[in-house]
């Protein structure tokens, strides 16, 4: 099967949308389909086997969901893609974000094989798929199959557009790459116990009430060490507090490879999640379980159709850095509690590895191309509303 | 004294670090070119070195004063590397490493044991050892730890951020080595410079110097492979990295002469790298007793 994966974030930028998408075209190659991707990008070179990659346009960056979305905004983009859909002639196009200006959409109303979309965010509202549903109903009726990637995003999704199907199925992890036993960070292994924190470092991950808490945890228990991966607009506002309150055993990695990223799950005791809401799954929580760590997280939609409250993690309020720093307190004291966890979050995980993920997939695919089959798709006719873009 | 020079490198590299890699390398040379000709003694310190090492330079003043300034210009963009590093998108920086003797390492991994590589004070190894760890394999810096202790910091989370494991020359550094060593890692040291001040005094390049023993006192202990490598800048700013074949510390049952034998071969391996390539020995340091 001939397999265009279609993303509408700077393929170039870390995140899980292009993470999944990345992951997702190396195991359908393995399962002997072909894969192309297509995104924007902000470098040319994106660190993916350039015969494999299209990239279309320029991103630009969007606050949106108390995050930056950066996404390309060129609606002339039309042709381009349209030679190389007709001259790749794809079996199965998957959307990711089928909704998203400017790529997916563009490419889904072009499209006349068998369309997949896959929804991955969650937030408590959509301004745009509020007013856009009227528009973005035509385009959903032109998706065969959907596919959510946590309830909280099938649920968010069908909130504006009720009738429309969509099969979770979640994000996977590579359990070659995240298990206990790699070699670990060596100087961080010492007598302090690790906490972890992997994501960008903006407002909604909620890094804010780790520090608080981390703070406030680093008082009752000594030996701590709180290590930060990932970069992000407020990089100085963090460093500026580890400074203003001196903190001592703070490690701020910044970005870390994805080569090296497994070692520091492998170098770390706990790892904390604290996001405050607009989280649909949380990939990091995957690639803690997977690589053996209990976790402490707060009680987010997204997070909670990962984790079992108890069985794999302590979950605690969002926006609430006095019940984290609890949480954090009992676990840094409990090694058994902490091994307990991690025994669980070790067979958990297995449930979620690409393998199984991909081929389930690839189940929606033949779906769709069912689907097609009994009823052609005809491509959309470029409205008035594109022309005045 | 510490804190300011931590802020004056900190203010620097974070200048140097949002330039192109072309840009920083010119102001490096820049800089170079400054410190070579007003610094009090680092230079005569090189080329105190650079003339034990090279004996054809004792009596060509010219040449000798061309590469002690090569030497300064390549000294500085090492450093412009290291500015840049937290940075670096390291995946990509690949293609810039190219590899020489692998050969060498293959048949000293082969072995099991680990492998201790011991090399001197030469090239960008920061950046060498970088893109090695993070495309291929972890790898461990077995180090001094640096005055400030917040440069110290940003050092270790630099390099630990592209995997370099950072392990000090004290009791816990050596431990984690012997452990690195155990689950069969690579340990990257230098032997070319004495900084505990515990060196055994043997010749190096003719003259005797203070030179650690402690590579060979763990390859001995372990049955590790010790193996010399350097790392050199290309003329096109790429990167090689040379393994010669690896020695082995054979135990006799004087442990103190095997030391010494072992880290002998090592030396001898070394200078033939240094000689190679004194363009790219960084070392305005003391080595030899009489250096300025």
């Amino acid at each position: 099967m001939k397999v265009g994966l279609v993303s509408p974030y700077d393929f170039a930028s870390p995140g899980g949308v292009n993470d999944h998408v990345r992951r997702l075209a190396v195991r359908l190659r393995q399962l002997g389909h072909e894969a192309r991707i297509f995104a924007p990008s902000s470098r040319a070179d994106v660190d993916f086997d350039s015969a494999r990659f299209y990239r279309i346009g320029t991103p630009i960056a969007i606050p949106v969901n108390d995050s930056v979305a950066r996404i390309t905004l060129s609606f002339h983009l039309a042709n381009q893609v349209a030679a190389i859909i007709a001259d790749e002639g794809f079996d199965v196009l998957h959307f990711h974000e089928p909704l998203m200006p400017a790529l997916p959409i563009t490419m889904l109303r072009m499209s006349t094989t068998a369309n997949v979309g896959t929804f991955h965010a969650f937030a408590r509202s959509n301004v745009g798929y509020f007013y856009g549903r009227p528009l973005l109903q035509p385009y959903l009726a032109h998706l065969h199959r959907g596919i959510a990637v946590s309830e909280p995003a099938r649920a968010f999704v069908q909130r504006y557009f009720p009738d429309f199907p969509l099969r979770v199925i979640p994000n996977g992890v590579d359990l070659n790459v995240y298990r206990p036993g790699l070699a670990p960070i060596r100087h961080l292994r010492d007598e302090n116990l690790n906490v972890l924190f992997v994501g960008r470092l903006e407002k909604r991950k909620g890094l804010g009430d780790l520090l608080r808490a981390y703070r406030a945890m680093s008082m009752r228990v000594p030996q701590t060490r709180l290590i930060i991966v990932g970069d992000g607009p407020l990089r100085g506002r963090v460093e500026s507090y580890v400074a203003r309150h001196r903190l001592a055993n703070v490690v701020l990695a910044g970005y870390v490879p994805e080569s090296v990223k497994p070692r520091y799950y492998d170098s770390a005791d706990i790892f904390c999640a604290p996001a405050t809401g607009a989280e649909s799954f949380g990939i990091v929580l995957l690639e803690a379980l997977a690589s053996g760590l209990p976790v402490v997280a707060t009680e987010v939609p997204g997070y909670m159709s990962v984790l079992e409250s108890g069985r794999d993690s302590v979950t605690v309020q969002p926006n609430n850095w006095r019940e984290l720093a609890a949480s954090l307190v009992i676990l840094a004291r409990d090694a058994d509690l902490r091994r307990r966890l991690s025994d669980y979050a070790l067979r958990k995980a297995r449930r979620y590895s690409w393998d199984l993920i991909a081929s389930e997939v690839v189940e929606v695919y033949q779906e769709a191309r069912e689907a097609v089959a009994a009823q052609p798709a005809k491509a959309m006719e470029v409205t008035g509303v594109h022309h005045a873009v | 004294m510490g804190e300011w020079t931590w802020r004056g490198f900190k203010v620097v590299q974070s200048l140097v670090e949002r330039l192109p890699r072309a840009w920083a390398y010119a102001l490096a040379v820049m800089a170079a070119r400054l410190a070579w000709r007003f610094s009090p003694l680092a230079r005569p310190r090189l080329e105190y070195n650079l003339k034990i090492a090279c004996p054809e330079l004792r009596d060509d003043p010219m040449a000798l004063r061309r590469l002690s300034r090569l030497n300064f210009q390549n000294h500085a963009k090492a450093y412009a590397d290291l500015m840049q590093l937290p940075s670096a998108r390291i995946e990509a920086m690949r293609p810039l490493l190219k590899v020489k003797g692998l050969e060498n390492l293959d048949a000293a991994r082969s072995l099991g044991r680990g492998v201790l590589a011991v090399s001197c004070h030469m090239g960008s190894y920061e950046v060498v050892s970088a893109i090695w760890a993070a495309t291929l394999a972890p790898v461990s810096f077995f180090a001094e730890e640096l005055e400030p202790r917040a440069l110290f910091e940003w050092y270790r989370d630099t390099r630990a951020r592209l995997g370099i494991s950072v392990l000090t020359l004290d009791m816990g550094g050596i431990r984690k080595v012997l452990q690195a060593l155990r689950e069969q890692e690579m340990v990257i040291t230098a032997i070319d410079r004495d900084i505990t001040e515990t060196g055994y005094l043997m010749p190096f390049f003719g003259k005797l110097a203070p030179i650690p023993l402690g590579p060979a006192s763990i390859a001995l202990r372990l049955g590790t492979p010790l193996l010399p490598v350097c790392v050199y800048r290309l003329p096109d700013d790429t990167y090689m990295a040379e393994a010669a074949p690896h020695v082995f510390a054979k135990s006799t049952g004087n442990p103190r002469a095997d030391q010494v034998r072992a880290t002998q071969e090592l030396l001898r391996q070394i200078e033939g790298f240094i000689r190679q390539h004194p363009e790219q020995w960084h070392v305005p340091h003391r080595i030899w007793a009489g250096s300025p």
